[in-house]
């Protein structure tokens, strides 16, 4: 868990790697290791859970944990080059020292789906907390829980496809069925091809006792959600992760509410049935 | 707890005794000069409310949470230290009730049911809060309205009131009784004084509309109201307001650096601002006025009494009403929602 005694202070932690993850350079994933190793213990999380990247002199990032809690010593995150911080943070070296604030947020509910199939529903670089999500449902401490597990997953194209090694490793697994999709045909892919939508529509699993994860820009989103009524899933089996400007993280500075709720504190999974009571601020 | 009574003749050593071993904060000047400020005495008891809200004594404009140096040949380089609450032993006199009452609605924020901010908490815990009693609701005010009352006790530790040139006192929790034991104040029994001037000053508000309305109502029966682009229409999206709020607590984070280091630092911020919400991608969910006005009073009148058990994230404090440029009047929105339909 994040800091009791000050939840505002990271946790000190040195860049051991940095992949650049798509031709134009605009997303690298950073792996982190805790200077102190005791810190890696306090900083005990679960898939869907987010952490402040705080560049020491720039400020924070709130970003997605891509790393599942079954992968020891390090912690895993991609960011995007958009603003002061990010832009920053992706001409860090190596060997660097800065801060990891959190985990923060509430996990996807993995534990509550005990029993269940889960699909789950990636589209561009949001698959990054889904990854750490299958990741954690195929540790073989967790598999035996659930039943059966679809990952479906789409980008642009296969440069902007991230964790290729991850789910090309999937793939060859018989306990999970895994689709992966670019948007416009290239030569030599061997895939799928569209939008998420349209390949869920081909392969969506029926709807009985099986819950939906989403995560992906609103536009996927929003177009996900017909395609997923019509198998017959209910908007209480619909979870989704939002994302709002955020600065606290802990539901005191007010900017990212949907409604009473916060999405760096009561977020920022919800389900469907929850949001549909809520102003949709995000 | 009992009452007490401090005579005009001792009024003057109370004070003293108030301010010995700690800082005595009490209203100081008058109209928008009016203040929280620190003194040893003497203390007017003749204002209508400081011009600020007294937030700002726990939770500073700016305020300096963290510092780091860059000093790669010195210990823990780029890792930021903790610049602690910069909490000092306090007594806080003459708090408005509404005031008061507007900073536990901030403590359930600060102190929210996952995370305690240190900073808040070291110096809000600390201070003893005496507060003075509204014996003539100046015209700007409406706490009754909004669930206060001119004699609230919410908040404090003891409710004052002026009495024959003295004080009436009512302790209201362990740490209010013993200041008041330690300052030598009389005890006395006004509980029928209180509660007839009490009934005076509510009365002295005017006939008062309770929005009750408006908590019966959903979210998004109030949301999708179609008056809402009426209600912002004269906005200017300046935020005098936020900053006047006793119950508003949103704040930005800036990192601020130089050759050898540098501090985070956490500044008060406004919902009126465009950029508050605005995301890295260009996106913002609360894109223009109607939105971010809609935010405020939803947040103050709707979300606010959700999370808090019916209390209100308005106070009736009046200082909005008073400063807004444009004239928005939180009661004509009040009622606007209580009565709208979807």
């Amino acid at each position: 868990m994040i800091s009791v005694n000050n939840p505002y202070l990271p946790y000190p932690v040195r860049i051991a790697d940095i992949v650049v993850d798509s031709p134009d350079k605009s997303l690298r994933t950073f792996k982190f290791e805790f200077l102190d190793p005791e810190d890696e213990t306090r900083f005990e999380y679960l898939p869907g859970q987010f952490a402040e990247l705080s560049v020491p002199g720039q400020g924070e990032i709130p970003i997605g944990i891509a790393s599942s809690p079954t992968e020891k010593g390090y912690v895993l995150f991609t960011v995007n080059r958009v603003g002061q911080v990010s832009s920053y943070l992706h001409n860090m070296r190596v060997g660097d020292v800065m801060g990891v604030r959190g985990p923060l947020g509430h996990p996807y509910p993995v534990r509550d789906l005990k029993g269940r199939n889960i699909v789950v529903i990636a589209s561009g670089f949001a698959v990054t907390t889904l990854r750490a999500t299958v990741a954690w449902l195929l540790h073989p401490d967790n598999r035996p829980n659930y039943g059966r597990i679809t990952f479906v997953y789409g980008a642009r194209s296969p440069g902007h496809l991230l964790f290729r090694e991850d789910w090309e490793a999937w793939q060859k697994r018989d306990d999970i069925d895994v689709y992966v999709a670019i948007y416009k045909m290239v030569p030599g892919w061997t895939g799928k091809v569209g939008f998420v939508p349209a390949v869920l529509q081909e392969i969506c699993p029926p709807a009985e006792n099986t819950a939906a994860i989403i995560c992906g820009p609103p536009i996927a989103i929003k177009t996900t959600q017909p395609v997923l009524f019509e198998a017959g899933y209910k908007p209480d089996n619909i979870i989704m992760s939002l994302e709002n400007r955020m600065k606290c993280g802990l539901g005191i500075c007010g900017r990212c509410n949907v409604g009473p709720e916060y999405v760096c504190k009561d977020g920022p999974v919800f389900t469907l049935a929850q949001l549909n009571e809520l102003p949709p601020e995000y | 707890m009992s009452d007490y009574l401090v005579s005009e003749k001792t009024l003057a050593g109370f004070f003293t005794a108030l301010a010995t071993g700690r800082r005595l904060l009490a209203p100081q000047g008058q109209g928008d000069d009016c203040r929280l400020a620190e003194t040893t005495g003497p203390v007017s008891l003749d204002y209508a409310n400081t011009h600020l809200s007294p937030k700002g004594v726990f939770f500073p404009q700016t305020e300096k949470i963290l510092a780091f140096h860059k000093l790669a040949d010195k210990p823990k380089a780029n890792q930021y230290q903790d610049l602690g609450d910069q909490a000092q032993p306090t007594v806080i006199f003459g708090l408005r009730p509404c005031d008061a009452r507007g900073l536990t609605v901030s403590n359930r924020v600060f102190q929210n049911d996952r995370f305690t901010d240190p900073y808040w908490k070291g110096k809000y815990e600390s201070a003893i809060k005496i507060g003075l009693a509204c014996l003539n609701p100046s015209p700007q005010c409406f706490c009754a309205a909004m669930g206060g009352s001119p004699f609230g006790e919410m908040g404090l530790d003891v409710l004052a009131y002026p009495k024959d040139q003295g004080l009436g006192l009512k302790a209201l929790t362990p740490a209010g009784e013993e200041i008041l034991k330690k300052a030598q104040a009389e005890p006395a029994d006004l509980a029928a004084d209180m509660a007839a001037l009490e009934k005076k000053a509510i009365q002295s508000q005017g006939s008062l509309d309770d929005y009750a309305t408006i908590n019966e109502r959903k979210i998004m029966e109030l949301y999708k109201a179609d008056h809402w682009a009426k209600t912002a229409e004269p906005c200017l999206g300046c935020g005098v307001c936020t900053f006047f709020c006793p119950t508003c607590h949103c704040f930005d984070i800036q990192d601020e650096q130089n050759e050898v280091g540098g501090v985070r630092m956490r500044n008060w911020d406004t919902c009126m601002s465009p950029l508050f919400t605005l995301h890295g991608s260009g996106h913002n969910p609360r894109p223009s006025k109607v939105e971010r006005v809609r935010q405020r009073f939803m947040h103050k009148l709707k979300y606010i009494p959700l999370k808090q058990d019916g209390v209100r994230g308005c106070t009736g404090c009046g200082r909005c009403v008073v400063m807004c440029p444009a004239n928005i009047d939180i009661r004509s929105v009040a009622a606007v929602m209580a009565q709208a339909s979807a």
